[in-house]
């Protein structure tokens, strides 16, 4: 069966960082002009008669050694992307603030998403790492690199050891790597179409210099956002309305 | 001269037979030929009964050889003393420290049996790559401010509120499971438990050169698996590594238990947000790493003092002393560190004990005798000494407690420097306890 996904933009308001009225919250993730980073006993804090609330979600960075999980972490997070591959040689997370919009009721939230980012060779290396990683995660985005074939032809692999029982209700995103790097690209935009069809996941695209330090990031961040709230919305909905959802199985 | 000036070579190969396992370091690599020569020479001075531990070359190069547990050997190629300044035997000196750093950091990461029981040496090669993010910190040691990795006495600093701070520490990591436990703050050991200072102190230097590494990520939070050098080199043990504010890191050793995601959602925020306010002073303190109630006198410029005893050191280099008009300029801060790492290690190889001896085996350490040459003509152990330069003077003194280093700009009368030094060691004593 294939998973029912929200199309985009139909949930969250895209581009709202492009907003007037979300300047506000904007700033709070801001200093300088620079991404803010916050320290664990820290978040965005809003004047008191604007309440937003947070929602606190774990995501899970798969994919090969060299593939840019770290450099994804650190896009994400607006800090510096490492210019050379060094192992990650254990579990590092990275936390993201990132204010939405919701498009139903204007609701605003901070979402603080959370990166496990796990070196490849570590994994390998000691047992105990990935159910660490898994414990309770929302979701997990597949990374491959546009300049390596054998990472994009692995993907239905690392996909399927994320579907089934074990696992539970997991957002399931690919992420292309090293998208700037055309010179060198190793897989074409028809096998990508092709893939998202098969797998009706979707497959966002990063690399190159970061610009202005929202825009890049913008596209990918409200995809998982978008996901994620709408994962809670059918978790919810599925244990208020379990006998419903039942007898729809059953039909 | 087979290496540019300034530039310094890492070689690993296997000891048995001379396989390479990787070089970091210098952007132009030796070629193989040379790497098998300077195998090739070591293994011909094993076959007379020879330990060859080091040569210099006629441009002021110098290359050390070093095997370790009979399975890897470490050889450094350096291009000439860093900046030209330092002589041969400064020079030596830190090579000998780098080599000691990169097997122990090797250890970190792999643990001892992987190294020592080589069963397929491909599987090696690629596993070593885990290691180059924290040999390349070592070889590079840009870090300015960071002295442990030559001295192996932690970079402390010495916050204005110790005993919150270990007080929380130290009930942290009870509820993590944990003795292990330490406050890094700017790069530098704030608090620690009792237990994680009877670590060995080339282990807390290395996993301080770690920690700092991570922090420099801007990661929120850590699980790294780590094996001691010393005290558990084949099992590994689990560090737990929390950003609390940027700059601020608590960090603890662990067993099996508690996971990541629990001790984060259940300890971190309930030790550490009532002390937000004095993580904040603390890191106010910056880069000093004196509390701002000890007032330094005005003639010091930079200081290193170590307490033998603990096996800690503060330093510090100072931005603004005011320089009457007409004195010579005083060296850049970024000189100044450089200059105190040269005079430590002037003193402790010609004049003052090192506190550790460099590991070596005795045989080694027989033919090196860095001290020994000075203080075995002597009865007696120098207590103080100076050194004037074109950039500085520099002033050191021991106390079996305490050693001091100090820079004082050369418009400071020679004879005033041991008054300097003297009331520098007492006001920071009396004022901090270190
Ligand atoms: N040009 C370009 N380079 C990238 C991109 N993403 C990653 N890289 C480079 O690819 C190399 C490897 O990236 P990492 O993020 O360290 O790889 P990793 O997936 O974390 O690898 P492990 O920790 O070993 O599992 C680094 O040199 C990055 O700079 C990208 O989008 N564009
Ligand atoms: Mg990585």
């Amino acid at each position: 069966m294939a998973q029912v996904l929200p199309s985009s933009g139909s949930i969250i308001v895209a581009d709202w960082h492009r907003c007037k009225d979300s300047k506000e919250y904007f700033n709070k993730i801001l200093h300088k002009k620079r991404r803010k980073n916050f320290g664990l006993l820290e978040s965005p804090v809003m004047p008191p008669h604007v309440a937003v609330d947070t929602v606190h979600y774990k995501i899970f960075l798969s994919g090969k050694s060299g593939v840019g999980k770290t450099a994804l972490a650190a896009r994400l997070a607006g800090s510096n992307i490492p210019n050379m591959h060094y192992e990650t040689t254990g579990i590092e997370t990275t936390v993201v603030h990132w204010p939405v919009k919701l498009r139903e009721n204007g609701r605003v939230f901070f979402f603080r998403l959370q990166l496990w980012d796990c070196g490849e060779n570590a994994l390998r290396r000691f047992d105990h790492l990935l159910p660490a990683c898994k414990e309770q995660v929302d979701a997990v985005l597949f990374l491959f690199s546009f300049t390596d074939r054998t990472s994009f032809d692995d993907l239905s692999n690392q996909i399927a050891k994320w579907t089934g029982a074990p696992v539970g209700r997991v957002v399931k995103l690919v992420v292309g790597t090293k998208f700037d790097l055309f010179m060198h690209c190793d897989v074409a935009e028809r096998d990508v179409t092709n893939f998202q069809e098969t797998w009706s996941v979707p497959v966002l695209r990063v690399g190159g210099e970061v610009s202005d330090g929202l825009g890049d990031v913008a596209p990918l961040l409200n995809c998982l956002a978008e996901h994620l709230w709408h994962q809670d919305c059918v978790t919810a909905g599925s244990t208020r309305h379990h006998s419903q959802q039942e007898t729809a199985t059953v039909l | 001269m087979m290496l540019q000036h300034g530039s310094t070579q890492l070689l690993c190969l296997t000891a048995s037979s001379g396989v390479p396992l990787f070089t970091r370091g210098a952007s132009k690599q030796l070629p193989f030929s040379v790497i098998g020569s300077l195998n090739g020479v070591h293994m011909f001075g094993g076959g007379q009964g020879v330990v060859l531990s080091s040569c210099e070359t006629e441009g002021g190069g110098k290359v050390v050889w070093r095997v370790f547990q009979d399975s890897v050997m470490l050889i450094i190629v350096s291009g000439g003393g860093q900046d030209g300044a330092g002589d041969i035997k400064e020079e030596e000196v830190r090579l000998q420290r780098l080599l000691e750093n990169v097997w122990s950091c090797m250890v970190l990461v792999l643990g001892q049996d992987e190294l020592t029981n080589v069963r397929n040496v491909e599987r090696l090669k690629r596993d070593l790559r885990s290691c180059f993010s924290l040999i390349d910190q070592l070889l590079e040691d840009r870090q300015q401010g960071v002295l442990g990795n030559l001295t192996h006495c932690v970079d402390s600093l010495l916050p204005p509120n110790p005993t919150l701070l270990q007080e929380a520490l130290d009930s942290f990591a009870q509820a993590a499971d944990s003795e292990f436990g330490c406050l890094i703050v700017h790069g530098r050991i704030a608090a620690a438990t009792e237990k994680w200072w009877r670590l060995a102190p080339q282990e807390v230097v290395l996993l301080s050169a770690l920690i700092r590494s991570l922090t420099a990520s801007g990661s929120a939070s850590c699980d790294y698996p780590v094996f001691l050098p010393h005290g558990s080199p084949t099992v590994a043990h689990r560090l737990l590594r929390f950003q609390l504010l940027p700059g601020a890191d608590v960090c603890v050793l662990c067993g099996p238990t508690p996971s990541l995601h629990s001790a984060e959602s259940g300890m971190v925020g309930r030790f550490w947000t009532p002390l937000v306010e004095t993580l904040r002073d603390c890191l106010a303190v910056g880069e000093h790493s004196l509390p701002k109630s000890v007032s330094l006198h005005p003639d010091v410029l930079a200081l290193l003092l170590i307490n033998r005893e603990t096996r800690r050191s503060v330093s510090c280099v100072r931005t603004s002393t005011n320089r009457p008009l007409g004195d010579p300029p005083l060296p850049s801060k970024a000189r100044c560190w450089e200059i105190l790492k040269l005079f430590y290690i002037f003193s402790t190889t010609r004049y003052f004990n090192q506190e550790e001896t460099l590991c070596v085996s005795p045989e080694e350490r027989a033919q090196r005798g860095n001290t020994e040459d000075f203080i075995c003509g002597f009865s007696h152990q120098p207590l103080q000494c100076y050194l004037v330069t074109e950039e500085c003077k520099s002033y050191g003194l021991q106390t079996p407690q305490h050693q001091l280093f100090v820079l004082a700009p050369l418009s400071v009368p020679t004879f005033a420097l041991r008054g300097v030094a003297t009331q520098t060691l007492s006001d920071i004593v009396a004022g901090t306890g270190f």
